[in-house]
């Protein structure tokens, strides 16, 4: 490492222990077309502390990048100033070609002389030669504070947590799982599957939701790698990248699931029927069940609020599995990574009664029109209305219920427009005889096969009609909707009478999403999901690093789209899992206990929770591991306790101070050229009034 | 040296501290090199990773160093790279609005402003307008005998 | 007992009675309070003369019994002395007192849980060596002969050890420049709502006007501190008459308004404000005192105010205090501890008060009346 006090000349005012050499590129004409380069370069070499200056053709090029190796060896640099383009593009190139030469990567200080100097003065050559000056000189005076930085590993428990079992979670841990990792993963519901194991058909392909689903469930049962904890919850977080502690709770089932064989025994005999939420409340469950036939685990629950204590399922038990006096149990784990795959629930509109929901009988949300079509479903897959339990002929669906509308959500919830005509179908192939109605703002059909299936609902004879209903209404002598809506397309109103209206409603935000934001300190978008890292290039990551989402739990999204995520969180986990071992950011925040006086205000201020009170102590703690190193707190902090390594208040300060120079003009007792610095004499005065004429 | 190179309203250049966070307004000020938006060669800009590290002191010192005008610029609200940095950049800038206007500098000479990276023209247009209404009203009183 | 209660009370003992001000609660409650180890200590000022007093830390109950009653010349501030003690604490203090321990609370060098705040009403406190040298020149007297003061019926009276009265209106003196101190007269807080408890002479009527204290009761913990004292024995309390709330509230009033008047008149807008605060700031030698003094600050000495700038960079304005300034707008109390500091006699708290005012107002946010965190700390202000 760079070590060059042994070398210092003893008599050397104190900047000599600096080394610095500036490097400026012409990018081919780029810079060199407009910036006087050797100026530049001729200008720094005259700066204190500087050793050696050079302009090259292309700095980044090999030569470029062995010119600078061959100097900081020749003159024993120990910090280097790039004068060229965009750190945000070579920084990483020429912090490699320092470090080769035994530099700290952290002693680079990069310029931007073309895309903030040379390509925005075209026209103002000598102009921008005298920025890029004084650029050089803030970075020059810069680089001699800068210190030197080291990124720290951690290691990586190579275990996984996966919350929500639902397809998209499914997926994320059978693909971890195959790649021969532990995977924990925690189900609040009593089996796995999530929503998608309520539906009926999935579109455009009209497959059997369960039928695909329900193998995929089994996969991750027998998978030897995969712990599933269903009925369970995680209670608490702790830790950061690459070593979560998490605190699951297991909610009690009040029978031994190791003796309980999912025979549904208990259930024939249980006496108490409840509204089955499986069913979205239609039909009944009794308070001790098996959720659905192809549950997993295929284990019954025994509802607790709603038992009466009789017993009677205790009798019944052949394998004396009822175990009444059961309570939550806790278990924890350690992992490296987390993938919350929470999901959804679908949007609610009996508060606000939309359409007339909840107020009259017949109208449906499109999920108790996905259970009443189930086959297994409360009716045996027969569509009838709530009212009098006949068949209806004329259905009438209205999208876009609680999304693109200002009033609730003001987002696309993009599976809509094709559940509906996936379910208008079903009906239509049911029963022809009957007459569906879609009322859409605009009908979105982006994939494979979206389109064609929605050609083939209209070749059904399914009508379309573009248009919000205005008015909904029922006829109380025959619990018929009537609808007033305007099609948009014809320009004229239309009131229409309907059988059954459905309503295919949105995609919101699950308490899970809450739940999950809280315990690991995510960030929420403002349509209430989950917030990726990126929305182009990190779709699956958080800002926390060994966090990654999956699904709808970050926003709306079709199974195709879910089962990818599950797919991708598990790629990118692999990356942490496989390397056992994270790098954290190297320009983080550091505290300097002899002046914090532990006021805490730097602590809220942090978005990854990476400061703690050291207690003892009464002074504030970064942990590195959990630091981005935005410097949000620095800021904040009131006594200067806080710095932020790679960008400290000296260092930007110097950057700051040296903006300006002192014109010699100004002062007559200040001779020309004398004291280094001064800006070199003529230059910026003189040769302005040769400028081509002002920007304006 | 020349004799006319006294600052005047013709011939002076302002000079214009611009902070930037390094992941929306840097990228800005770099598009607008790209897309080649000229501008007046007015602006310096201070990279820092997240505008909430733009310290309100370092505001000062560009004042009392002798800026004409400082930038603090940042992502969009809803874009920070770090979740919420820069919804603490605007409290920290409303008191530093606070302070430097009742300090009795002119409102020309300190401004917010949100740029993406992809705002190259916008960027330009910034420190277009921002050169235009500082030359307006000349030198920072604030500013150093002396110092360009 | 309990919140929003009002009480006329005053100690048992005859002693503390005849020295203490109005009947002597204060300083029996806080007696009480460590006798029954409610606190392990309490904040008692210690006479140097009829001017000067210290406020002094102390766990003697005699020493209480003893210490002396209110004065009007002493502003120091307590905030500072009980910061990062680590112990209950029991502290009487005037409205800024309160106010910045709840902000030295809110920067946890306080611990406010086990910190019981008795608030004394406060029509404002006067420099004590200011106060001399009006002795000498308005009231022509000695201040050494002076044995007693109080204020009535808008008279400052000192009473002189031959026995003789002499009285001048508060507005008479203060058109003078002498009286109370400048921020005393624009303070809004004349009744520490802020407090556990707020104690003071305003609505004692009848027979024991002048012979007890109106306390209100302002939260959990100033019941609980209030009925330790009554439980003890060492403190009476009764019902106080309608009329003497109704005095109360109207003294209240009458003080605030005329507080208003002073704010307007001492922050008469400026034109060329920056020349203002140029001139006055001229002969700032840097030496932080107003830093050190400021009981908001819970810096230590080395403080990002104090760090970055040197006189050598030849600024045209203050870095040190222009950082003060920001750091205070939402913060400064006005207390006026930095201007009686300042050893080149700048009005400190006016200029800081010209940039919080301001900002205050418009965040309807007042420092030390309540735990709201200052705004400037705050990740995201509701627009």
């Amino acid at each position: 490492m760079n070590e060059v006090s042994d070398t210092v000349n003893k008599d050397a005012s104190p900047d000599e222990d600096k080394r610095v050499g500036v490097f400026v590129c012409e990018c081919g004409v780029n810079i060199g077309g407009v910036v006087d380069t050797h100026a530049v370069a001729d200008y720094a070499a005259a700066l204190p502390g500087v050793l050696v200056t050079s302009v090259n053709k292309f700095t980044c090029s090999d030569s470029g990048q062995a010119d600078i190796q061959q100097k900081i060896k020749e003159h024993n640099l120990n910090r280097v100033v790039v004068a060229a383009c965009s750190p945000k593009t070579h920084e990483p190139t020429f912090r490699a070609c320092i470090e080769e030469m035994g530099l700290n990567q952290y002693f680079l200080e990069f310029v931007n002389i073309r895309d903030h100097c040379s390509w925005i003065h075209m026209w103002e050559k000598e102009k921008a030669t005298e920025k890029a000056k004084d650029l050089v000189r803030m970075g020059i005076e810069r680089a001699k504070l800068l210190e030197p930085l080291q990124a720290s590993e951690v290691p990586v428990i190579d275990k996984a947590l996966v919350v929500g079992a639902g397809v998209a979670g499914m997926q994320a841990a059978l693909d971890l799982a195959d790649m021969g990792f532990k995977v924990y993963l925690v189900e609040k519901e009593p089996s796995i599957g999530g929503r998608m194991a309520r539906f009926d058909k999935v579109f455009p392909t009209n497959d059997c939701s369960i039928c695909i689903l329900g193998p995929k469930m089994v996969e991750v049962a027998r998978n030897k790698n995969i712990e599933i904890m269903s009925y369970s919850e995680v209670q608490e977080v702790d830790g950061y990248v690459g070593n979560f502690k998490v605190k699951i709770e297991h909610k009690p089932r009040y029978l031994d699931v190791g003796k309980c064989t999912g025979c549904a025994k208990c259930s024939e005999v249980c006496p108490v029927e409840v509204p089955y939420d499986f069913n979205e409340g239609f039909g009944t469950r009794k308070a001790i069940y098996v959720p659905f036939p192809q549950a997993v685990p295929l284990r019954a629950v025994l509802d607790n609020d709603n038992c009466i204590n009789c017993k009677a399922c205790a009798k019944a038990c052949e394998s004396n599995a009822i175990e009444y006096e059961q309570e939550s149990a806790y278990s924890e784990v350690e992992v490296g990574v987390i993938i919350g795959a929470v999901g959804f629930k679908t949007y609610d509109p009996a508060p606000r009664a939309d359409y007339g929901y909840g107020k009259y009988d017949n109208i449906i949300t499109a999920m108790e029109f996905e259970r009443l079509l189930n086959a297994a479903g409360p009716t045996g897959g027969h569509i009838v209305r709530p009212s009098d339990c006949k068949e209806p002929i004329r259905v009438g669906f209205v999208n876009c219920v609680g999304s693109r509308d200002k009033e609730t959500n003001i987002y696309c919830s993009g599976v809509c427009c094709m559940y509906t005509i996936k379910n208008a179908q079903l009906l239509k192939e049911k029963r022809p005889e009957t007459d569906h109605t879609v009322m859409y703002i605009d009908i979105r059909t982006p994939f494979r096969a979206y389109e064609e299936s929605y050609n083939r609902a209209r070749n059904l004879g399914v009508k379309f009609l573009r248009g919000r209903p205005v008015e909904v209404k029922e006829d109380p002598e025959t619990g018929n909707i009537r609808v007033r809506v305007e099609d948009t397309l014809a320009g004229e109103m239309r009131n229409l009478e309907f059988d059954l209206l459905v309503l295919g409603t949105g995609v919101v935000p699950n308490e899970g999403i809450n739940r999950l934001q809280q315990l690991l300190k995510l960030s929420k978008a403002t349509d209430g999901f989950l917030m990726e890292a990126h929305p182009k290039l990190r779709p699956v990551d958080t800002t926390i690093d060994g966090v990654y989402l999956a699904g709808v739990a970050s926003g709306p999204k079709d199974i195709p789209y879910a089962v990818s995520q599950g797919s991708a969180c598990a790629g990118r986990a692999t990356i942490l899992l496989k390397n056992k071992k994270a790098i954290t950011e190297g320009i983080t925040a550091v505290v300097n206990p002899d002046v914090c006086v532990g006021c805490e205000v730097c602590i809220p201020m942090c978005p990854f929770q990476a400061i703690k009170m050291d207690e003892q102590a009464g002074k504030a703690n970064v942990m590195k591991a959990l630091c981005k190193g935005c410097g949000t707190c620095v800021a904040a902090c009131p006594t200067g306790a806080l710095e932020q390594d790679h960008f400290k208040n000296n260092q930007v300060i110097a950057q700051v101070k040296n903006v300006f120079r002192f014109e010699e003009v100004a002062s007559p007792d200040y001779p020309s050229g004398a004291g280094t610095h001064v800006s070199p004499a003529g230059g910026y005065v003189d040769e302005s009034s040769e400028d081509m004429g002002e920007q304006t | 040296m020349s004799p006319d190179a006294t600052p005047d309203t013709g011939k002076w250049e302002p000079k214009i501290v611009a902070f930037c966070c390094n992941w929306c307004s840097y990228g800005g000020a770099d598009s607008a090199g790209m897309g080649r938006f000229q501008q007046p060669p007015t602006a310096r800009i201070i990279r820092v990773m997240c505008s909430g590290r733009i310290d309100p002191i370092h505001v000062f010192n560009a004042f009392l160093e002798g800026a004409d005008a400082v930038l603090v610029t940042g992502c969009h609200i809803g874009d920070c790279h770090y979740v919420n940095g820069n919804d603490k950049t605007k409290i920290k800038y409303k008191f530093l609005e606070d302070v430097v206007r009742e300090l009795g500098l002119e409102k020309e000479r300190l401004y917010l402003n949100w740029i993406s990276a992809s705002e190259g023209e916008k960027f330009a247009n910034f420190i277009r307008d921002v050169t235009e209404e500082v030359k307006k009203i000349g030198p920072s009183p604030l500013k150093p005998e002396g110092v360009a | 007992m309990e919140k929003g209660n009002v009480f006329v009370g005053w100690s048992i003992n005859e002693e503390v009675r005849k020295r203490g001000g109005s009947g002597g609660l204060v300083t029996s409650v806080l007696a009480a309070a460590l006798d029954k180890k409610l606190v392990d200590a309490v904040v008692v000022l210690k006479k140097i003369n009829e001017f000067e007093a210290v406020p002094v830390i102390t766990s003697d109950v005699d020493e209480v019994l003893n210490s002396a009653g209110s004065l009007h010349s002493v502003p120091s501030n307590f905030a500072k002395l009980i910061a990062d003690k680590g112990m209950r604490i029991a502290v009487p203090g005037k409205g800024c007192d309160v106010r910045a321990i709840i902000e030295q609370g809110k920067r946890n060098a306080v611990n406010l849980d086990n910190t019981f705040i008795i608030g004394l009403n406060c029509g404002g406190s006067m420099h004590p060596a200011v106060t001399r040298e009006m002795l000498e020149t308005v009231y022509n007297i000695k201040p050494d002969d002076v044995e007693g003061e109080e204020i009535e019926k808008g008279k400052l009276i000192f009473k002189t050890k031959d026995g003789q009265e002499h009285g001048i209106t508060i507005d008479e003196l203060e058109e003078k420049g002498y009286g109370r101190r400048e921020s005393c007269r624009y303070c809004a807080i004349k009744i520490p709502a802020n407090a556990d408890l707020a104690c003071g002479n305003w609505g004692v009527t009848g027979d024991l006007a002048g012979r007890a204290t109106f306390v209100e009761v302002n939260s959990e913990k100033g019941a609980k501190l209030l009925q330790n004292a009554i439980d003890a024995g060492m403190v009476e309390v009764k019902e106080p008459e309608a009329k003497g709330i109704a005095i109360r509230g109207k003294i209240k009033g009458v003080m605030e308004d005329l507080a208003g008047k002073w704010k307007d008149k001492v922050f008469e807008p400026v034109d060329d404000r920056l020349a203002l605060f140029r001139k006055e700031l001229e002969n700032c030698i840097d030496c932080g005192a107003c830093k050190t003094v400021c009981p908001t600050c819970s810096c230590g000495e080395v403080s990002k105010c104090t760090q970055y700038h040197s006189r050598a960079d030849g600024y045209k304005m203050s870095m040190f205090h222009l950082t003060r300034f920001l750091h205070l707008a939402d913060s400064c109390i006005g207390c006026g501890q930095c201007t009686d500091v300042c050893p080149a006699d700048i009005p400190l708290t006016r200029l800081y008060r010209r940039f919080a005012n301001p900002v205050q107002d418009e965040l309807g946010y007042e420092p030390g009346m309540d735990m709201r965190k200052p705004p400037y700390f705050e990740v995201k202000l509701n627009d």
